[in-house]
């Protein structure tokens, strides 16, 4: 097995394996990498993507925070949006 | 270099583009270059009614930088020569070097 | 890629920039960087609560980086609709800060 050098390595170990990814506005993203590039660019299949919200309840003053999840076939991510890629899940 | 050429496979295909202002746009792939830039034939405004400026676009120029995602026909890609090519262009340099 | 901007040359166009705004106007030019020119050009201001307002601009230069969807404009389809009985948000902002 080739050593891990420098952090992308660590990503190309986890081709075809379901990672999770960590995206701006609040999302993010499970689903298996097919491809990626120097700019985390990537190709994700059996994608879910959960988009997280808060919203003030303006009675009681709380905050509720909401879940919204879908799920997408295959999907390109644009890698100015990536905050972080975590290689395979255990779970799921 | 990858996704430009993945893209280029895509060609004629219908995607639906995620812009990071949250539109979608769906349509079908009819060009794209370097930078990701996209450009859409036939194209229909996801939730439109919301987005009448978006309304009676012939066809549409998306800027790459303010694409979120692009869904793509999953049936259409064949993942094994994308993860291979992946590998490839992710190769470790010294790797390449010693061989 | 550049050869699909070229299409759009003389061509009544629809421009929504990263701020959410919507420009109107006939494509005279553009260059490599997607900055355009626009002649006859006007801006239509949505509002939720108000009529779309036209704001008249005359010959604008649009910068490239601003550039989020050009699209030709269906010129048939967008006079058979009344602008001033639509009520709608703005498009929102394309956001590169908010993480």
């Amino acid at each position: 097995m080739s050593s891990i050098e420098s952090p992308l390595d660590l990503i190309r170990l986890s081709i075809s394996e379901r990672v999770y990814v960590k995206l701006r506005s609040n999302r993010e993203l499970r689903g298996v990498l097919h491809a990626y590039d120097q700019h985390l660019n990537m190709v994700l299949g059996q994608v879910e993507e959960t988009v997280t919200s808060k919203e003030v309840d303006e009675e009681t003053d709380e905050e509720i925070v909401k879940k919204s999840k879908r799920e997408v076939d295959m999907l390109f991510v644009r890698g100015d949006v990536v905050i972080l890629v975590s290689p395979p899940l255990k779970s799921t | 270099m990858l996704f430009f050429s993945f893209f280029k496979t895509l060609i004629g295909k219908t995607v639906a583009v995620e812009l990071k202002n949250d539109v979608i746009l769906t349509g079908t792939l009819h060009s794209c270059d370097q930078y990701l830039n996209l450009k859409l034939s036939s194209v229909t405004v996801v939730n439109g009614d919301k987005y009448p400026q978006l309304g009676c676009l012939k066809n549409a120029f998306v800027r790459g930088s303010v694409v979120r995602y692009v869904q793509i026909p999953s049936g259409e890609v064949n993942t094994e020569l994308l993860e291979d090519a992946t590998r490839k262009e992710n190769a470790p340099k010294k790797r390449e070097v010693a061989k | 890629m550049a050869s699909t901007i070229k299409e759009l040359i003389d061509k009544k166009v629809n421009v929504v920039c990263v701020d959410g705004r919507n420009l109107i106007g006939i494509l005279s030019g553009y260059d490599q960087l997607q900055n355009l020119v626009l002649t006859d050009c006007h801006e239509r201001s949505y509002s939720s609560t108000s009529p779309v307002e036209l704001v008249p601009l005359g010959v604008y230069i649009v910068r490239g980086d601003s550039l989020a969807i050009l699209g030709e404009l269906d010129v048939e389809e967008d006079a058979k609709r009344d602008l001033g009985g639509i009520r709608a948000e703005p498009v929102r902002p394309v956001l590169h800060t908010q993480s």
